[in-house]
């Protein structure tokens, strides 16, 4: 499988390391009132799409990025690549 | 007690080994000293390395040489490598110096180790154990990437039309000749 990097073009997937849901971005705010339920939901529950998924990838053997990629879990088909620090930004979050 | 000089030397100082065409060399003296660019000091940074090599740091995947023989390298968004040829073991400190503190600096000298590889045959060379494109269209000269070979972390930068530098762990630098040889001697 070839991963477009947004940066940095073609590479072959086996220089990144997979990590999951693009969901664990959204971390829950521990000081909350439902923060157990909220954090229990955050580290169990996943959803198991068949189709276009939304996913966190690290580029370990190259220059050490976090990526959204958007992968369809049937065809390996990658329809969108960003990287997570830009998607983070786009939330109001990190600098 | 008797007195001890140690005397560095990096794992395959020296090397220098013919392959027909192929030439597969270890540079003397290679020091390189990493750059990270400070959150919110991009621009400083940026404008410190103009000033100090007459060269602007180029995009993410490219690199670009000085005129005083040193070469910068961008990595990624907010990290980059300069690589030049010095003796003593003060790398760091020299662009720390030049850059006057605008980015952080890490001496990376004798963590990695180098190879050169140069002569026409170098690309088909390099073939088998790299999982990047590195045609013409695809990979420039002075274009820089990492990414593994036979497992082993590389940063590949094109150094010109048939030479190619290659940057390893210098602590898994004996597998690494011995992958690049087999590949050598299984094209050729």
């Amino acid at each position: 499988m070839i991963i477009p990097h947004p940066l940095l073009g073609p590479r072959d997937a086996a220089e990144f390391v997979y990590l999951g849901d693009a969901a664990l971005i959204d971390r829950p705010d521990w000081q909350a009132e439902d923060a157990l339920t909220a954090f229990h939901d955050y580290g169990y529950l996943r959803d198991n799409p068949a189709g276009p998924h939304k996913e966190l990838w690290y580029h370990e053997q190259g220059d050490r990025s976090w990526l959204v990629v958007t992968r369809d879990t049937t065809t390996h088909e990658i329809t969108a690549v960003e990287l997570a620090r830009d998607v983070a930004r786009s939330r109001g979050r990190s600098a | 007690m008797p007195d001890f000089t140690l005397t560095s030397a990096p794992p395959l100082a020296g090397h220098d080994k013919t392959f027909g065409d192929l030439r597969l060399t270890s540079p003397a003296d290679l020091a390189l000293v990493s750059l990270a660019l400070p959150l919110g000091g991009e621009d400083a940074a940026q404008k410190a390395i103009k000033s100090a090599y007459g060269a602007a740091l180029p995009a993410p995947g490219k690199s670009v040489c000085t005129k005083d023989g040193a070469r910068l390298v961008r990595l990624g968004p907010d990290a980059g490598m300069v690589i030049f040829t010095h003796a003593t073991p003060d790398a760091e400190r020299v662009v720390a110096d030049r850059l006057n503190g605008a980015a952080y600096t890490t001496d990376q000298t004798d963590v990695w180790t180098g190879l050169e590889l140069t002569g026409p045959p170098a690309r088909a060379a390099l073939e088998r154990i790299c999982p990047l494109d590195l045609h013409d269209s695809a990979f420039a000269v002075d274009d820089a990437a990492r990414t593994a070979m036979e497992h082993l972390g590389v940063l590949i930068i094109r150094t010109g039309q048939d030479s190619f530098l290659l940057l390893s762990a210098s602590s898994s630098a004996g597998s690494f000749l011995h992958a690049v040889e087999t590949s050598i001697e299984n094209t050729i």
